[in-house]
């Protein structure tokens, strides 16, 4: 048995040894061995998040009046290319086009746009308005498709978007998150 | 006259070695389970390294515990796959498989009218369910901020169309942080 020996408990004192009882401690961990396997999750969901932009609730204060910041449009309707389109409100300050060079990826026919991921994070690195950790805004990229597009391209190419990555501090920690907000065009 | 030998059962102190498995009356089962020239067919479990390797299972397990459980997936929902992604949260979720739209399990409308009308439209049913679910949530947690996040369980080839509609139609009744939920994929470097 496994045990402590701690010396003492002589002269009739009750004794300071202990000894572990090993059957019932392996049938204890035997046990937790099985709920935590037959409780384990071993999907790999996660989630690639968008933003709505619709107004919160009314509230009794004015709003602050917002400066127009910088947006990134991502037109997604083009067959063979990409266009990246820098707006402040209505000006279009800048228009890059990108090449659509989808690459395979894993085995379930998914696809992602490595040419378009590098120049968004280029872009971001360039123009991108909120870097720091304390800034609790993000930048805005707006994504227009076709109604025919497939889900599974539209999921590519936000995750394209999502390339740049950006320091976040929340309740103490800092962490690394996706440097842009990404919407939908309603049109 | 010389004592007779007292039996093992009458001495207190015996020579030290093994005793387990000594005894056994038929000579041929005993030769067998000591293992007399031949291998032994005991076999001891060297209990500390055993007594390790569970506690390195447990604590792996227990890193990797979820108390969210199984998150569920429609069985004709193909999704696709993403590199920088998220984890999961607990929110309503939204699956559309096929035309069928579903809350949490629950059919809550169709998308053949948005297929067939050919633009974006709000779906009534899906707005209602989740409106009600939105003043549930206010219900359980007066004075608590909404959060506003549902997870859209959407099939890869269902057109963008559709997912735009489901988008805007949950925006509309109040749940304007949308989560797509997707595969997750090792970084490429």
């Amino acid at each position: 048995m496994a045990g402590i020996d701690a010396g003492g408990g002589g002269g009739g004192k009750r004794p300071v040894d202990h000894n572990i009882p090993l059957i019932p401690f392996i049938d204890f961990l035997l046990c937790l061995v099985a709920f935590l396997l037959v409780t384990a999750v071993w999907s790999q969901m996660a989630r690639i998040n968008a933003d709505a932009r619709v107004p919160g609730p009314p509230k009794d204060e004015p709003p602050e009046e917002q400066k127009k910041e910088k947006q990134l449009h991502v037109e997604m309707r083009g067959e063979r290319k990409f266009q990246l389109v820098w707006k402040e409100g209505n000006t279009v300050v800048n228009t890059i086009d990108v090449d659509r060079k989808p690459v395979p990826i894993g085995e379930k026919g998914d696809i992602t746009f490595p040419d378009l991921a590098k120049k968004i994070n280029e872009e971001w690195t360039a123009n991108g308005s909120h870097r720091a950790g304390s800034d609790k805004k993000f930048d805005q990229s707006v994504l227009h498709t076709d109604n025919s597009t497939q889900f599974s391209d539209v999921i590519a190419v936000i995750d394209a978007i999502y390339t740049p990555q950006r320091d976040f501090s929340f309740g103490g920690k800092t962490e690394k998150v996706p440097a842009f907000n990404v919407t939908f065009a309603v049109n | 006259m010389a004592e007779k030998p007292l039996s093992r059962f009458e001495q207190p102190i015996h020579q030290p070695g093994r005793r387990l498995l000594h005894h056994i009356p038929l000579r041929f089962v005993r030769r067998k389970v000591l293992g007399h020239g031949r291998k032994a067919a005991n076999h001891e479990i060297p209990l500390i390294p055993f007594i390790d390797f569970l506690l390195c299972i447990v604590l792996f397990l227990l890193a990797s515990f979820s108390a969210t459980g199984e998150l569920p997936i429609d069985k004709n929902v193909k999704l696709p796959s993403a590199e920088n992604v998220m984890d999961m949260v607990e929110a309503p979720m939204v699956a559309i498989t096929g035309s069928q739209i579903l809350v949490d399990g629950v059919a809550a409308g169709n998308t053949r009218a948005i297929e067939e009308a050919n633009r974006l439209q709000r779906i009534d049913e899906l707005f209602n369910i989740l409106k009600n679910k939105r003043e549930l949530w206010k219900q359980i947690n007066p004075g608590k901020e909404f959060p506003g996040v549902a997870v859209l369980q959407v099939d890869k080839r269902v057109p963008a169309l559709v997912v735009k509609s489901v988008f805007q139609t949950a925006a509309f009744a109040g749940y304007p942080n949308i989560s797509f939920m997707v595969g997750r994929l090792g970084k490429v470097e």
